[in-house]
């Protein structure tokens, strides 16, 4: 009885081999597929931006690029981009910073501490996500007018400056950080205020990073907000100076291809030297919100 | 152990986060549905005068309206149910080992990260009817020319296309999350039972992976609702109102025309709708998490 089995699982893991092997030329051949469908669009504005104006408006397309270096010049010349570029880097920075320690603290104390209330208010911070950004921006720009806040940096910072993503993330972790080592710190006399930023958020620095990553790229990326609630290139960030760009150079591909290679870059620079901590974000979203 | 039970200090704590918040989600929430009653001046707030549900009644009674909601569930439709599907079979080709796998992840998760402005322009160029890609391929295959984005036919599939290619990465990975939990012994003991792959699939993964899909169908769903930036780049909501989605009636009556309390009402149906998939999407987890 025994042999049997043994010699069907020894023919199984051969016929397995097999098919591992054939699967795997499958799996190389879809990668390859899919790797082209999802970088071609890459390719295909770097290749624009580098073409002369005779051979964008070609038809069919012409697939390799030309060299045309001055066209990066002549779109950088076009527009205020290093304004633009220190603005977004500004807002995102600040927005990435404020939020952190916001989330630190609450996480903090939804993780770790215990108070009356904790529930309710728990589930009260996390019913804020069915309320979506859309709806707000009426209300939120006429609050932002009474403030005074309209075309500053504060109506781009401020109000994304706690986020429940960042706060549920932070909890997550607090909750499994190990106590004796938060209690024995306290008792050393070091209060809890000192202990939380001297011990745990050094040890918290993958979960930090995960958030900062997320909300610095939604900061960087977003542009609704910004173009409501600006109106003069000195605060708005690139999305927003991307889009003046198109309304105004409309119909010069190649200057239009360049702006958006090198507006583009950073983004693209940072999720490549971050990849695992940005795909662990996502890993962490699904995993945290659906239980 | 008593150190921890402070409730002064744990208000503390939580006060810089519930005071933005309060501020800048909770007070709106409820403001948009004041102004909401109101043929609101934009201008000087005194001047608004109380119109009851008028502004419902005008928005429910109107055209525009339900063709915006229209046009949105067509977006909908033609972005979250192939969204989920194409993400589930990248997913199932992703989870299997090959080289380069890793690169192939990145390259597909790659576009979500990339800001909507700048990459939608890529796509505008790709879809123009006269110089771009996609009329270059079908020249080349013998077929047709499309007017693509300037065509009120082909606008929204245009659009359709970029946001999938944008957002389809993230979907993969939540799919490749969900995959890795479900253990492949249950698998293997349905094909030693004699199920083929395809069987498999559906009697054994499919089920198992009915969570993780329902997550994706509420998300993908209430962002393609609320989807703006691609539609603002690529159509302005044409041609003739064809890629015009709630969202973005919203901000034409709010923004462009200043008709603020015509189009706050649009802006607490979009609520209701939106919260309701949210509620569902927590009701639907929690009973989950019952049976484990």
């Amino acid at each position: 009885m025994s042999s049997i089995s043994v010699k069907s699982e020894r023919l199984s893991s051969k016929h397995r081999g097999w098919q591992t092997l054939r699967r795997s030329w499958w799996g190389m051949l879809g990668g390859l597929v899919l790797t082209v469908l999802f970088l071609f669009p890459f390719y295909w504005v770097v290749v624009t931006s580098l073409n002369g104006s005779n051979q964008v408006l070609q038809f069919p397309p012409v697939f390799l690029p030309h060299g045309q270096w001055q066209n990066y010049v002549r779109a950088w010349n076009e527009a205020p981009w290093l304004r633009y570029f220190f603005n977004t880097l500004l807002i995102a920075g600040l927005t990435t910073l404020l939020v952190l320690v916001t989330s630190i603290l609450a996480g903090f104390a939804f993780g770790v501490m215990e108070f009356k209330g904790k529930q309710i208010l728990f589930l009260s911070f996390l019913a804020l996500m069915m309320i979506p950004q859309t709806v707000l921006l009426i209300p939120d720009y006429i609050i932002l007018r009474d403030l005074h806040w309209l075309n500053t940096y504060w109506a781009q910072i401020v109000p994304w400056g706690a986020s429940v993503f960042g706060i549920f993330l932070l909890r997550q972790f607090f909750m499994t950080f190990p106590r004796e080592l938060l209690e024995s710190a306290v008792l050393d006399g070091a209060s809890i205020t000192r202990s939380l930023w001297q011990i745990v958020v050094p040890m918290a620095r993958p979960a930090l990073v995960t958030v900062a990553l997320y909300i610095f790229l939604g900061s960087w990326n977003s542009f609704l907000w910004p173009y409501i609630m600006t109106s003069s290139p000195s605060v708005q960030p690139i999305e927003v100076g991307m889009a003046t760009f198109l309304g105004t150079n409309g119909t010069d591909w190649t200057g239009l291809s360049a702006a958006v290679v090198f507006t583009t870059l950073p983004v693209m620079i940072l999720f490549l030297v971050a990849q695992r901590q940005f795909l662990a974000g996502a890993f962490a979203a699904s995993s945290g919100m659906k239980g | 152990m008593r150190i921890f039970q402070r409730s002064g200090l744990a208000y503390f704590y939580l006060a810089p986060s519930a005071l933005i918040f309060l501020i800048f989600t909770v007070i709106p929430a409820i403001f948009v549905l004041y102004i909401s009653l109101f043929n609101w001046n934009f201008l000087n707030m005194k001047m608004s005068t109380y119109v009851g549900l008028g502004n419902y009644h005008v928005l429910f009674s109107s055209s525009e309206f339900w063709h915006s909601l229209l046009i949105s569930f067509y977006f909908v439709v033609g972005t979250v149910p192939t969204g989920l599907f194409l993400a589930l079979g990248i997913a199932l080709l992703l989870i299997q080992p090959f080289k380069g796998r890793g690169f192939v992840r990145l390259a597909v998760f790659s576009p979500y990260v990339t800001p909507v402005v700048a990459t939608s322009i890529v796509w505008i160029w790709i879809f123009n009817p006269q110089f771009g890609l996609f009329n270059g391929i079908l020249h080349f295959l013998g077929m047709p020319q499309i007017g693509w984005l300037q065509s009120p036919h082909w606008a929204m599939p245009g659009v359709m296309m970029y946001s999938l290619w944008h957002n389809l990465g993230f979907n993969v990975i939540i799919f490749l999350a969900g995959l890795t939990t479900i253990s492949t012994e249950l698998g293997e003991a349905a094909r030693v039972d004699g199920a083929n792959r395809w069987q498999e699939f559906w009697q054994v993964t499919w089920p198992l992976l009915s969570p993780t899909s329902l997550f994706v169908l509420i998300i993908s769903t209430v962002g393609a609702l609320q989807a703006f930036t691609q539609f603002f780049t690529m159509t302005q909501g044409g041609p003739l109102m064809a890629t015009t989605t709630t969202s973005y009636l919203l901000y034409q009556m709010a923004f462009i025309f200043y008709h603020t309390g015509y189009a706050s009402a649009i802006a607490v149906v979009l609520f209701v709708i939106i919260a309701g998939l949210s509620l569902l999407q927590m009701r639907v987890s929690q009973s989950r998490v019952h049976y484990e």
